[in-house]
């Protein structure tokens, strides 16, 4: 099996390392296996003595960020929302040096978002937006059986524990194919971080200068961006947008029949919809056919531009990859495209597409995808991309259309393909992915857990020493 | 000249029952005003009712400021420091309106620079397409020489680099009590598109025609 992940976890560190590996979560740059097991796991802290021991058992078992190009086969990382550190007993100082986009929580910055009408946090599912949701556990592991031993050992840490309380258990898993649940093959484009220890893979762009992915080094202006105080607590963390999304499977279905009448037009459909066909070949590279061997071979199928596809004839100016990484298209609106780049987590959970499903009823199967967003203003970014990138056409040239694949579609809305002599614009695209909840979480650094952990001790010798 | 620096919050109108009502309010407070302008208010009375009964067009645009549709409005008061408003007139000199920076940002439609209170107050005006602070990183490290040039001169100005340029502008924003804006659907990306289609169209029909 070749995979992303295998290839790119087997090129020997090339580029010079600057990142303190040991002390940033493996999650931040680790990326997920091929095949894929694992959990998310959301907890409440009813006691801040109990939330603090439970960090301090489990910070032996989450895992650095050390070696990450090479394959391992499970760890743990830990997340905790505002909400969460003020239930940890984190001081009043600390926790007003964090950004108001984060204090508030992602339900509150609805409209920021663009998280209305169906997803709207009023129709989010329990616990997501209650204020409810404190500490996020993700388990990632390469089988079934160690996914269990991972979670069986988390669970021993929080069950035993009064004042800590289990809201939901959410488990994912990869696909056949490892397809998401539209069925196309994902997770290709990541941006490639200064420093991380590894030469880029072809076509994934200029390298990012850390500090906008990971706090405490300068970002692109040549500064650190702001970060949460003290030092310790802040530096090699950064901040997870977790988002989760359910498929409606039965409309892409419809969609895809109603808009095209053979298999070979539904595909390339498909493939104008995303930017690649289901393969993962992209259309600039593969612009009539697919090339599943293109699509798989993680050296040449990121490997591409924009530049003899300006009007978009080939891989559409509002298709989904070119809205979330436009690369070198001419933008209508002055834009640093490295700015507003995010690590992507995005993890599958219910059953595998269907082609065939199409009714009503398999829009509410539960199946989609979590996705963690993670980078040093996670806020900022996801905020932006859903303002600009996702649910506007603007910054392209199209007007009010908006993202195909994880946009908030209102009615009548269309999705216009370039083509010669003139484009084609269909009408009626619906909303493929509805937003079933989120959260803003903190990844702290391991150095950052121990003093969470600790922070009662801490308070207890200062008193002493008074 | 003296102009209120203090943040204008159009806070919401009380709730009023009716129009006939609302307009009776109008009519109270324009008592005091000069003769001519109650006469005025009073052939008006015909349009205000119109208005009264159609639906606000502003909405807010991020933290301050009024939105019509896709545009924004955005208004700055800076003091200058000493010999801030000579230097700043002498670079509008040579610019000659020629912002080739703001053409690059691509949803500025109009900027205007105000020296006030002899020469010691800049105001800033301008209307925009959408929301300027998601951008204001973008700024920084793709244009920030015109703007650090420009704002120099502003008392605690941080510069295009700092990340705390940001709070400083909406530290120094003032909202318009009132804006009126004729196209609040077209950006500026979409009038230099309707501009092209529409010169293509006339060139086609020249050809047919």
């Amino acid at each position: 099996m070749s995979t992303l992940e295998e290839t790119a976890a087997g090129a020997p560190p090339a580029q010079a390392l600057a990142l303190e590996l040991h002390e940033i979560q493996a999650t931040v740059l680790r990326h997920r296996p091929a095949p894929y097991f694992g959990a998310h796991v959301l907890l409440r802290i009813d006691d801040a003595r109990a939330g603090r021991e439970l960090v301090r058992r489990l910070m032996p078992h989450v895992d650095s960020a050390a070696s990450w190009w090479r394959p391992a086969n499970a760890w743990l990382s830990v997340a905790i929302s505002y909400a969460g550190l003020r239930a940890l007993g984190v001081p009043d100082d600390s926790l007003q040096s964090f950004s108001e986009a984060f204090r508030v929580g992602m339900a509150a910055r609805a409209r920021q978002l663009g998280d209305e009408g169906v997803n709207a946090p009023s129709n989010w599912e329990a616990p997501f937006g209650t204020g409810q949701v404190h500490i996020g556990l993700s388990a990632f592991s390469d089988s079934e059986e160690k996914w269990g031993r991972v979670l069986a050992f988390a669970r021993e840490q929080y069950e035993r524990m009064p004042g800590v309380h289990l809201l939901a258990v959410q488990d994912f898993g990869f696909q056949p194919g490892d397809l998401n649940s539209l069925g196309y093959k994902d997770g290709i484009d990541q941006p490639a971080i200064e420093g991380s220890g590894v030469d880029s893979l072809p076509g994934q762009g200029p390298l990012i200068k850390a500090g906008e992915l990971i706090l405490g080094y300068p970002g692109e202006a040549g500064v650190p961006l702001p970060m949460p105080q003290p030092d310790v607590l802040g530096r090699n963390g950064t901040y997870v947008g977790y988002r989760k999304y359910q498929s409606r499977v039965g409309a892409f279905n419809r969609f895809l029949r109603a808009h095209a009448s053979t298999e070979e037009e539904r595909e390339l459909l498909a493939a104008k919809l995303v930017g690649r066909w289901r393969s993962g070949a992209p259309l600039i590279l593969a612009p009539d056919v697919d090339n599943p061997a293109l699509g798989k071979d993680p050296r040449r199928n990121n490997d591409f531009d924009y530049a003899k596809d300006p009007f978009g004839r080939q891989a559409p100016l509002g298709c989904h990859i070119r809205r979330m990484n436009p690369r070198d298209t001419k933008l209508t609106r002055l834009t640093d495209v490295n700015l507003h780049r995010l690590i992507r987590r995005g993890t599958t959970y219910g059953p595998p597409y269907d082609a065939n499903a199409v009714s009503e009823a398999d829009d509410e199967v539960p199946r989609g995808a979590i996705f963690l967003f993670i980078s040093a203003k996670a806020m900022a970014t996801i905020e932006f991309l859903q303002q600009e990138w996702i649910n506007d056409g603007n910054f392209i040239g199209a007007g009010d259309e908006r993202d195909p694949i994880i946009g908030l579609q209102e009615k009548d809305a269309t999705f216009t393909i370039p083509r010669d002599p003139v484009r084609h614009r269909i009408h009626g695209i619906e909303t493929f992915h509805v937003l079933r909840g989120g959260e803003y979480f903190f990844m702290p650094s391991l150095s950052a857990l121990k003093w969470i952990g600790n922070l009662e001790e801490r308070g207890s010798i200062e008193q002493k020493e008074r | 000249m003296t102009m209120q620096t203090q943040k204008g919050t159009t806070a919401a109108p009380k709730p009023i029952q009716n129009v006939e009502e609302k307009l009776q309010k109008l009519r109270e407070i324009y008592a005091g005003a000069p003769e001519l302008g109650r006469v005025a208010l009073e052939r008006m009375m015909p349009e205000l009712e119109t208005a009264v009964r159609l639906a606000p067009k502003a909405t807010t645009a991020g933290r301050i400021g009024i939105r019509q549709g896709k545009v924004s409005e955005f208004l700055l008061i800076f003091k200058l420091r000493p010999g801030g408003a000579d230097r700043l007139r002498a670079l509008l000199g040579v610019l000659g309106g020629n912002f080739q920076g703001a053409d690059a940002v691509g949803t500025v439609h109009d900027m205007r620079f105000v020296l006030l209170d002899n020469d010691t107050k800049l105001l800033f005006a301008t209307a925009f397409d959408g929301d300027w602070d998601p951008y204001i990183a973008d700024f920084s490290t793709k244009i920030p020489d015109p703007l650090d040039v420009l704002f120099c001169d502003c008392e605690g100005y941080p510069g295009m680099h700092s990340p705390k340029v940001g709070e400083y502008l909406l530290s120094h924003q003032v909202q318009a009590d009132g804006w009126y804006v004729a196209n609040p659907n077209l950006t500026v990306a979409e009038t230099r598109r309707l501009e092209k289609i529409g010169k293509a169209v006339d060139e086609f029909l020249d050809k047919v025609g």
